[in-house]
C-alpha cells in the first residue's frame, strides 16, 4: 500500500473507528454472536450426526445389508432361508429389546440378542476385546450381559455387577460379563446371547432384524431381489447401514434445522446491526466524504475502503464468533446435552472441534454477512453529491425514500413464498418468508415512522415537538437506530406468540388426553415392561375403582419405506372416543364392514397422507388388514406419527395381550390416596411402574416442554440486546452530529432537563416505532411460524394463542428501555461541552 | 442592568490557561457594545460567563440585580430564556423545524402559545423581511436569510440583552451589512441592550462603544456613535 493510500485509509477507515470504537465493537460483536451460535450448533449437529453414523457402524458392523421386518418383528423360520441364500457370506440374527430397568425410575436400556459366533464373524473387532475371558463363549451364559463403554459410564456399572431388568412385572438379574469397547458396540446398550433374549423376554421365535455380509462380487441390487422373493408372508424391509443412519438422522432433522435457523436469525439481526451501523456512519459523514472527494479520492477508492474495512470487521467478528462457537459447542454438549437437544444429542460425546475447511467457510459467512450490512451504505457514501454534502443543512437531501411499489412487490413476494411446498421435507420456504419480510419491513419504516408522527397528536410541550420534528427530519436516521429492534422484537413476538399458542395447547391437550382419576403405566413402545390381563382385572376390582380401561403400545407400518409408526391399543368407547382424544378432523361415514376403524394421529396423516375417510392397508406384526381412517387426532407425544386402534382388534390379530397403561376412573367416593395405595400395594415388590394423576403428568409435561425451549428464550433476549445496542448507537450518533443544535438549545433556554427529556422522547418514540412495527410484523411471522413452519417441521397443530399481558409488558419494556437507553448515550447533550459546541473557539 | 465584576476564568489543568484576567464591564439598559479581539482571546467565554452558561473562576457576573454564580443551573436557565437572546455565527437554527417554528421556540420555552405568540413571530417576520419564507425549512435559507431569521428568534420573546457572537462571520459583506443594520434597528425599537463579539471594525462600528479583549484582559476602546 502506497503512503498516500494508507494516509486515505487512515483518514476515511481507521481513525473514524478509532474514534467510535464502542459502536465498531458492537458491530464485530454482533457478527461474533451469530457466528458462534451458527458454529456451535454447526458443531453439536456434527457431532449428533457422527454419533448416530458411528453407532450404526459398529451395530452393523461388516454387514453390506440388514433385513428388517416392517412390522414389529420377523418370524426367526426366515432365518435359515437368508443364510443359505447363495451369496450370503454370513447372516447374523438380531433381536433388539428395551429393557426397562428394575432398580432405576424410568431409565431403559437397548439389550441386543446376538449369535456369538455369528456376530463375532460380522464383528472381528470383538475378539480383540482384551477381556480377560472369551466374549463369544461367555455370551452363551443365559445370565451373563457384556455392556458398551457408554453403558457401563452411564449406569456407573463395571464387571462382575449386576444389571436388573423388568420383563413385565419380573426383574430378570444379568451378571455383567464385560465391558466392549466403542469399536464393537458404540451406543449405550448391552450384548446378550439371542436364545436368552428370546427366552427371557417373551420372544421366543421372533428376530428383530438379520444383518448379512455378501460375498464378494455379488451385487446389493441382485441380493434384494432374492430377498423380496424369500418374503414367506412377512413384509420385508431391507435396507444399507447408510439408508439405517439416514433414517435415524432423519428422526431429528426438524430439530436440527430449527436450531439452525435459530442461529441465521441471530447473524440476520448482527447483519442489520452491522447495517444500521455503518448507514448511520455514512450518514454523519457526509461531508467528510465530501471534502475528501473534493481533495481528490476517488469515489471507487472510498467504496473499496469502506468495504474492506467492513470485511476486516466481518473476519475478526468471524473469528470471535469461531472460538466462541467451539467453546459453546463443546460446554453445550458436555454440561446441556439432553436439556436442549430434546433428547437428540449425546451428552456423551467426544470434544468436536472444526476442520480448516469449515473455519474457512464460517469466516467467510461472517465477512459476507458484514459486507452485505455494509454494501448499501457504502455504495451510497460513495455517491455524495459532493456540493450539496458540503452545504450546511445538508441531512434532509440525504433521505431517500423506499420505492413503494418495490415495497408492496416484496411483501407480497414473503407471502406468495409461503405457497412454495416444504423443500426436503424443510420448512424452507417459510423461513425464506420471514426473512423477505422482514427486510421489507425494514425497507418500509422510514414511510412508517413519518406516516405515523403525521397523525400524532399535538401538544405545547415544547421539548416534545422539536423531538418530534427532528424525527420526522431524520426518519432513514431513525429508521435506521430502529431496524435492529424491529427485527429483533418481530423475532421475540412472533416466538412468544408461537411457545404461548404452543404451551397452551399441549396444556389443553394433555387435560383432554388424560380423562381418568389415575394412570398406571409399565413400560413403553418396543419395552420389555409390561402387565398382564389378570393384573388388570385384578385392579379393576380394588375398592374406589369405578371402571379401567388398557391400552398396549406397539408398532405398525403404513409404508415399509418409512419407519413405523406408534400403534396405540385401547380398549375404548367408540362413540366416547371424543372424551380423550382431541380429534381434528372426522370421516362423515362409519368404517365399511370388510375394514377395521383406526384413528390417526396428524403426524402420521402427514406423514402418510392421510385424511378422514381414507382407506390404507397396514402391517401390525405379520398381519396386513385394511384399515378405514374414521377421525385425525392431535398428538405431542408421537412426532413421527401414531395411531389409535381398538384393543379388541389389535389382540384379535396378533395375540399380544399385554397392557402397558391401565386408566383407572374412580368411584365419587373414593380416596385418590388410598385407591393409590392400593394399587401399589398390589403391584409386585422391585418392580418399576408409575402411577401418576392427570396433574401430574401435565406438569411434567410442561417442565419438558419448557427446558427444550430455554434455548429460545435465550436467544431472544440476546436478539433485543442486539435491538437496543442498535438505538443506543443511533441516538449517541445522532447527538454527536447534533451538538451544535443542543448548544443552541441551551443558549435559548432549554434546561438540561428539558435536552434529557427532548432525548427521552425522541428514544422512546423510536422505541414505540419499533415496537409497533415489530408487534405486527411479529404477528405476522408467528402465523407463518405456527401454521407453516411447525406443521412443516413437526406436523403438530396448535391454536393461536397470544400472550397479550406479556407482549404489553415487553413493549412497555422496551420502550421504557429505548427512552432510558437514549438518555444515556445522549448524556454528554446535556453537558458543558455541548454549550460550547456553538462555536468551539474561546 | 448587567454588572461584570472581576471576572476570571481558567481552563486546563496542565497547563493552566487563563482565558479572562480580572474582566470587568457594566452594560445599561438600551446599550449597544462590540467586543473585539484576536481568536482565542476569551470572547465567547465572556459571553457564556454572562448567558450564565458557565461559571467564572473568580468574579462576579451580575443580571439585573441577581448574581449568577449563586443561582442553580435551572434559575440560570430559566432567567436565560426570558431576559436573553442570541444570534451565533453559525445561525443554528434547528434543521427540522420550520423557520416560523424556529423563531417561535423562545414564546414557546416561556409559554407564549396560539394568538398572542402567532401575532409576535407575525411582526417580528415582518420586521426581519422574511414573511413570505414563514413555511421554509432552514436548509432551503440563504445564509443571510438564515441569519435574519436568528435575529428574530433572539427578539422575538423582548429580551433585554442580545448577545450576537460572530454573527456575519459566515455572511458576504452585503448580507452582513444587512442583518447588522437590522439587528441595531431592533434593539433600538425595543430597548434591548446588546453585546456584539466580532473581529470585524466595520461590523463593531454599527455599535455605541467598542471594547477590545486582548490577552484575557478587556479595555475600552473608542465610542463611535452617539445614542440615538
Amino acid at each position: 500500500m502506497s503512503a498516500a493510500a494508507f494516509v486515505v485509509l487512515d483518514a476515511v477507515v481507521l481513525r473514524p473507528m478509532r474514534r467510535n470504537l464502542a459502536r465498531t465493537t458492537l458491530a464485530v460483536l454482533a457478527i461474533a454472536l451469530g457466528i458462534a451460535l451458527g458454529s456451535s450448533i454447526y458443531l453439536i449437529n456434527r457431532s449428533a450426526a457422527d454419533e448416530i453414523s458411528l453407532a450404526a457402524r459398529s451395530l452393523y458392523g461388516l454387514a453390506d445389508l440388514s433385513v428388517e421386518s416392517v412390522g414389529e418383528t420377523l418370524q426367526d423360520t426366515l432365518y435359515p432361508s437368508i443364510a443359505r441364500l447363495p451369496g450370503v457370506a454370513v447372516a447374523s440374527p438380531e433381536i433388539e429389546i428395551e429393557a426397562r430397568l428394575a432398580d432405576r425410575p424410568r431409565a431403559s436400556i437397548k439389550l441386543i440378542g446376538v449369535d456369538a459366533f455369528r456376530y463375532a464373524e460380522m464383528q472381528p473387532a470383538i475378539a480383540r476385546t482384551g477381556n480377560d475371558s472369551d466374549v463369544a463363549l461367555e455370551l452363551l451364559n443365559p445370565s451373563s450381559v457384556f455392556l458398551s463403554a457408554t453403558a457401563a459410564r452411564e449406569l456407573g456399572l463395571s464387571k462382575g455387577e449386576v444389571l436388573n431388568v423388568q420383563v413385565g412385572l419380573r426383574v430378570e438379574p444379568l451378571e455383567i460379563a464385560g465391558v466392549l469397547p466403542a469399536n464393537v458396540l458404540r451406543e449405550s446398550a448391552g450384548l446378550i446371547d439371542i436364545a436368552t433374549a428370546q427366552w427371557k423376554f417373551d420372544r421366543l421365535g421372533r428376530l428383530s432384524r438379520i444383518n448379512l455380509r455378501l460375498k464378494s462380487g455379488v451385487s446389493l441390487k441382485q441380493m434384494k431381489s432374492s430377498l423380496q422373493q424369500l418374503q414367506q408372508g412377512q413384509a420385508l424391509r431391507i435396507t444399507t447401514p447408510g439408508e439405517a443412519t439416514d433414517d435415524a438422522l432423519r428422526l431429528s432433522r426438524a430439530y436440527r434445522a430449527n436450531l439452525t435457523a435459530l442461529a441465521l436469525v441471530a447473524l440476520f439481526t448482527g447483519g442489520f446491526l452491522v447495517y444500521s451501523t455503518q448507514a448511520l456512519m455514512a450518514l454523519r459523514r457526509r461531508r467528510e466524504f465530501a471534502i475528501l472527494h473534493a481533495l481528490g479520492v476517488t469515489r471507487l477508492q472510498q467504496l473499496w475502503l469502506n468495504l474492506s474495512a467492513t470485511a476486516v470487521l466481518g473476519l475478526l467478528g468471524s473469528a470471535i464468533g469461531i472460538a466462541l462457537g467451539v467453546l459453546l459447542a463443546n460446554v453445550g454438549l458436555r454440561t446441556l446435552g439432553q436439556a436442549v437437544g430434546a433428547g437428540y444429542f449425546s451428552q456423551n460425546a467426544a470434544p468436536v472441534n472444526l476442520h480448516p475447511v469449515e473455519i474457512a467457510l464460517f469466516a467467510a459467512v461472517g465477512m459476507l454477512v458484514a459486507l452485505a450490512g455494509a454494501l448499501r451504505p457504502s455504495l451510497e457514501a460513495s455517491k455524495v453529491s459532493t456540493a450539496a454534502a458540503l452545504k450546511a443543512g445538508d441531512v434532509l437531501s440525504a433521505y431517500s425514500p423506499a420505492n413503494p411499489v418495490a415495497l408492496t412487490l416484496a411483501f407480497l413476494l414473503g407471502i406468495a413464498v409461503l405457497l412454495v411446498p416444504p423443500i426436503a421435507g424443510l420448512p424452507l420456504p417459510g423461513y425464506v418468508s420471514i426473512a423477505i419480510l422482514l427486510i421489507a419491513t425494514v425497507a418500509a419504516m422510514p414511510a412508517f415512522i413519518r406516516a405515523v408522527l403525521k397523525i400524532r397528536p399535538k401538544t405545547n410541550f415544547v421539548a416534545y415537538e422539536i423531538a418530534i420534528a427532528e424525527l420526522a427530519g431524520t426518519a432513514r436516521y431513525a429508521a435506521l437506530s430502529v431496524s435492529a429492534i424491529v427485527v429483533s422484537f418481530s423475532l421475540m413476538v412472533a416466538m412468544a406468540i408461537m411457545v404461548s399458542s404452543f404451551r397452551t395447547s399441549l396444556d389443553e391437550w394433555t387435560q383432554k388426553m388424560l380423562p381418568a382419576d389415575l394412570y398406571l403405566r409399565v413400560g413403553y413402545v418396543g419395552q420389555s415392561a409390561h402387565m398382564d390381563e389378570s393384573l388388570a382385572r385384578s385392579l379393576a376390582t380394588l375398592s374406589g375403582v369405578s371402571r379401567i380401561e388398557v391400552s398396549r403400545l406397539s408398532e405398525a407400518s403404513l409404508n415399509p419405506e418409512l419407519p413405523p409408526v406408534v400403534l396405540i391399543a385401547r380398549s375404548f368407547d367408540v362413540d366416547a372416543i371424543e372424551d380423550s382424544l382431541w380429534i381434528t378432523a372426522k370421516a362423515t361415514a362409519r368404517a365399511p364392514d370388510d375394514t377395521t376403524p383406526i384413528w390417526v394421529s396428524e403426524a402420521a396423516a402427514d406423514l402418510f397422507d392421510l385424511a378422514a375417510g381414507d382407506l390404507i392397508e397396514m402391517q401390525v406384526g405379520e398381519a396386513r388388514l385394511e384399515t378405514f381412517v374414521q377421525g385425525l387426532w392431535r398428538d405431542y407425544e408421537h412426532q413421527n406419527g401414531a395411531i389409535l386402534i381398538q384393543r379388541d382388534t389389535y389382540t384379535r390379530l396378533n395375540g399380544d395381550r399385554a397392557i402397558n397403561t391401565i386408566w383407572f376412573w374412580l368411584s365419587e367416593d373414593a380416596s385418590l390416596r388410598s385407591v393409590r395405595d392400593a394399587l401399589v400395594a398390589n403391584l409386585p415388590p422391585g418392580v418399576q411402574y408409575d402411577i401418576r394423576q392427570p396433574g401430574e403428568i401435565r406438569q411434567l409435561s410442561l417442565r419438558a416442554f419448557d427446558r427444550t425451549f430455554a434455548i429460545t428464550y435465550v436467544l431472544e433476549i440476546v436478539a433485543v440486546a442486539i435491538g437496543l445496542f442498535g438505538i443506543a448507537a443511533g441516538i449517541s450518533a445522532q447527538v454527536l452530529a447534533r451538538r451544535g443544535e443542543f448548544g443552541a438549545l441551551r443558549h435559548i433556554g432549554f434546561t438540561r432537563g428539558q435536552i434529557g427529556g427532548m432525548l427521552a422522547i425522541e428514544g422512546s418514540v423510536l422505541g414505540a416505532m419499533g415496537v409497533l412495527a415489530g408487534l405486527a410484523m411479529g404477528v405476522v411471522v408467528s402465523l407463518i411460524l405456527i401454521y407453516i413452519v411447525n406443521r412443516q417441521s413437526f406436523h403438530w397443530s396448535m391454536d393461536l394463542h397470544a400472550p397479550v399481558s406479556l407482549l404489553t409488558s415487553l413493549a412497555l419494556a422496551l420502550v421504557a428501555c429505548s427512552a432510558l437507553i437514549a438518555l444515556l448515550s445522549g448524556r454528554q447533550a446535556m453537558g458543558v461541552d455541548v454549550v460550547r459546541a456553538v462555536k468551539e473557539d474561546w | 442592568m448587567l454588572l461584570i465584576d472581576n471576572v476570571a476564568k481558567t481552563f486546563g489543568s496542565q497547563p493552566a490557561r487563563e482565558v479572562l484576567s480580572d474582566v470587568s464591564l457594566r452594560i445599561c439598559a438600551g446599550q449597544y457594545i462590540a467586543i473585539m479581539g484576536e481568536s482565542g482571546s476569551g470572547k465567547s467565554t465572556l459571553l457564556n460567563l454572562i448567558a450564565g452558561l458557565d461559571l467564572p473562576d473568580r468574579g462576579r457576573v451580575i443580571f439585573e440585580g441577581r448574581v449568577l454564580s449563586e443561582l442553580d443551573d435551572s434559575q440560570r436557565t430559566i432567567l436565560r430564556r426570558a431576559h436573553l437572546g442570541f444570534v451565533f455565527q453559525a445561525f443554528h437554527l434547528l434543521p427540522h423545524l420550520s423557520l416560523e417554528r424556529n423563531v417561535g421556540l423562545p414564546l414557546a420555552l416561556n409559554g407564549i402559545h396560539g394568538a398572542r405568540a402567532q401575532q409576535r413571530i407575525d411582526e417580528i417576520l415582518d420586521a426581519v423581511g422574511l414573511s413570505s419564507r414563514r413555511r421554509s425549512m432552514p436548509a432551503n435559507l440563504s445564509g443571510g436569510e438564515m441569519q435574519r431569521a436568528a435575529v428574530a428568534r433572539a427578539l422575538v420573546h423582548r429580551p433585554k440583552l442580545v448577545l450576537a457572537d460572530e454573527p456575519t462571520g459566515n455572511l458576504d459583506a452585503e448580507s452582513a451589512q444587512e442583518v447588522l443594520a437590522l439587528l441595531r434597528i431592533q434593539l433600538k425599537q425595543d430597548g434591548a441592550a446588546g453585546i456584539l463579539v466580532t473581529h470585524s471594525p466595520a461590523a463593531a462600528e454599527t455599535t455605541d462603544e467598542i471594547f477590545r479583549l486582548h490577552r484575557g484582559r478587556l479595555s475600552a476602546s473608542t465610542s463611535v456613535h452617539e445614542t440615538i
